[in-house]
């Protein structure tokens, strides 16, 4: 289930957040969403040769927290889309599949 | 995601907002004029950037984003891609249209060459009122490179109609 939707300008700046859960956790998802800008940063200034390159804009998983997983989407015009999801058995590819429905 | 736009609308509005800005709002201003009419070209290129790029994988540098402009940009705009792009790899890159859609209906001056100093001074109005026009295109162009990340200048160089060249020099 999608706890959170988030997205972020270009120079970091929260465009747009929309948390699905009760109030009292509200602030604890956009500390996460914080804290998921460092990781989109880090992925695209070290690019891993292993995982995906440069041209990538969906990144996958950015880091697993203990009871979410936070996937992000880079546009061209690096405009980031963070989705906080508590459904531990997602699969990458139906979360690829997602995000563009989601930006039209 | 495809809605038509009839073509003559659009060429009437470009027409009527030039003439507008240059003969109402700004009369005696051609230089705040144009400011603002690159302005809104601004604008309307930074959003149309976002769109077009969205199914795109990143580009990988400045050669590929515009590239990007010459092909899919241009045709999305006025169906048809730039014909030729020159650079000198040093950030300055020139693309030329053979026939730029927006100046097709604009009249070509057939005067003689060694006219009247009357006849050269409506030759330089009308010179001045064609460059009016390509202000909001090297808008577009510098607001789609600006939003993925590439400030430039852009300047418009109609030396024979009804081709027209695009100078962009990136800033270092």
């Amino acid at each position: 289930m999608i706890v959170c939707v988030a997205v972020v300008g270009h120079q970091n700046n929260p465009l747009y957040i929309q948390s699905f859960t009760d109030a009292d956790d509200a602030l604890k998802l956009h500390h996460i969403v914080h804290c998921s800008l460092d990781v989109v940063d880090e992925r695209v200034n070290n690019p891993k040769k292993s995982g995906p390159t440069l041209n990538e804009t969906f990144l996958g998983l950015l880091y697993p927290t203990e009871n979410y997983k936070v996937y992000g989407y880079l546009t061209n015009t690096k405009v980031k889309f963070i989705l906080v999801t508590t459904d531990l058995d997602v699969r990458d590819a139906d979360v690829r599949n997602e995000v563009p429905c989601c930006i039209c | 995601m495809g809605r038509d736009v009839s073509e003559s609308c659009i060429d009437s509005l470009l027409t009527e907002m030039v003439s507008t800005y240059c003969n109402r709002f700004y009369a005696n201003k051609p230089e705040l004029a144009a400011r603002r009419i690159e302005a809104i070209g601004y604008q309307v290129g930074h959003q149309l950037s976002e769109r077009y790029t969205m199914e795109r994988p990143c580009f990988s540098d400045h050669l590929e984003a515009i590239k990007f402009i010459c092909k899919d940009f241009w045709f999305e705009l006025f169906k048809k891609q730039i014909d030729n792009l020159k650079t000198n790899h040093r950030g300055t890159f020139v693309l030329q249209d053979n026939r730029f859609r927006w100046l097709t209906r604009m009249s070509i001056d057939q005067s003689p060459e060694n006219g009247t100093s009357e006849e050269l001074s409506i030759m330089a109005d009308n010179k001045t009122m064609q460059s009016m026009h390509l202000y909001f295109p090297c808008g577009i162009i510098r607001g789609a490179l600006s939003n993925l990340g590439i400030p430039c200048a852009v300047s418009a160089d109609i030396s024979n109609l009804p081709a027209c060249s695009f100078v962009i020099r990136i800033k270092a």
